[in-house]
């Protein structure tokens, strides 16, 4: 690992447009600030490997469980009302495709319309906000 | 994996453990360029039918690999997460049409089952391409229950004060 010396308000660059700063030691706090292309994904190391971690679980639990069959449509998620007959299953279904009854219908991911800031989508369908969807059971 | 041209469309044949053999139309892959995070080699996914509103988002180059996934749009207004417009992978433009995609951890018990709202996948619809972008908000939990039968598990989502967000926001958002 290469380790330099800095002090506050000195920066230094990683390639030609990563600007790396300290901006102030505080205890034993430092802050950092980076000027970097927007599209340059920067995150903590311990939110990184949380979300790596999750990431993992999620394929290992696909692999080993045989809970998946109890997954059902009896959803009470953050949005409370119930999904609206399933826009991404609604995705049209294409002819020709192999589907013995133990496989899935593969579907094509449809084009659908993207949500607005307001909660209403492109459809003009109101998305309500919920505030009880979690305390059911 | 091969490519086999039919009448009408070109399929894909790609093996599942779980499924066996499976063909799906060849527009319908999804390329996510860095991967999933963890994943970054495997690239290219399609989706598949549960029983809504579960989907798989499976692997065309790994057949072990696959993901249960809900439309990021089931979850409401409060889950409200930016689009990561100009993101290099997706290409992502304010005019294109995208599907928010939350990855589902299943549990022994699938009452447990969480979902991972820090870090939902974007696919912009124009180019069929994908990323996973994280939120380092904290009203937005790795393990959201999907069906909280504990009352504090539940809680403890919800309840994560906003001004909690605005302060970190305040700190972290000024790139």
């Amino acid at each position: 690992m290469l380790i330099l010396t800095r002090k506050p308000g000195e920066s230094l660059y990683i390639g030609d447009d990563v600007k790396v700063t300290i901006v102030e030691i505080k205890g034993n706090q430092i802050r950092v600030g980076i000027d970097a292309p927007a599209d340059l994904r920067i995150y903590r190391e311990e939110i990184y490997k949380q979300i790596l971690e999750e990431n993992k679980n999620a394929a290992e639990a696909v692999m080993s469980g045989s809970a998946l069959e109890h997954l059902t449509g009896t959803w009470k998620g953050m949005g409370k009302e119930s999904p609206k007959g399933g826009r991404l299953s609604q995705a049209s279904r294409s002819g020709g495709l192999a589907s013995s009854s133990h496989q899935p219908q593969p579907k094509v991911f449809v084009k659908r319309k993207k949500s607005r800031p307001d909660g209403t989508d492109e459809e003009g369908e109101r998305v309500s906000p919920d505030k009880e969807g979690k305390q059911e059971s | 994996m091969s490519e086999e041209s039919g009448e009408k469309e070109e399929l894909l044949t790609f093996a599942s453990t779980r499924f066996g053999e499976l063909q799906v139309p060849v527009e319908s892959v999804i390329n996510f360029p860095s991967g999933i995070i963890g994943f970054p080699h495997t690239t290219k996914y399609v989706m598949l039918e549960h029983k809504h509103p579960f989907s798989w988002l499976h692997s065309v180059d790994d057949a072990n690999l696959a993901f249960v996934v809900v439309d990021g749009f089931e979850f409401g207004q409060q889950f409200d997460v930016k689009p990561p417009i100009g993101d290099k992978d997706t290409e992502l433009r304010e005019d294109d049409e995208y599907a928010i995609l939350i990855i589902v951890t299943v549990r022994s018990d699938p009452r447990l089952t969480t979902a991972n709202l820090k870090a939902p996948l974007f696919v912009n619809m124009r180019n069929r391409r994908g990323v996973q972008v994280i939120f380092d908000d904290p009203r937005y939990s790795t393990r959201f229950p999907l069906w909280s039968e504990d009352p504090q598990a539940g809680a403890q989502a919800e309840t994560e004060p906003a001004a909690t967000a605005a302060a970190r926001g305040g700190e972290e958002g000024s790139k």
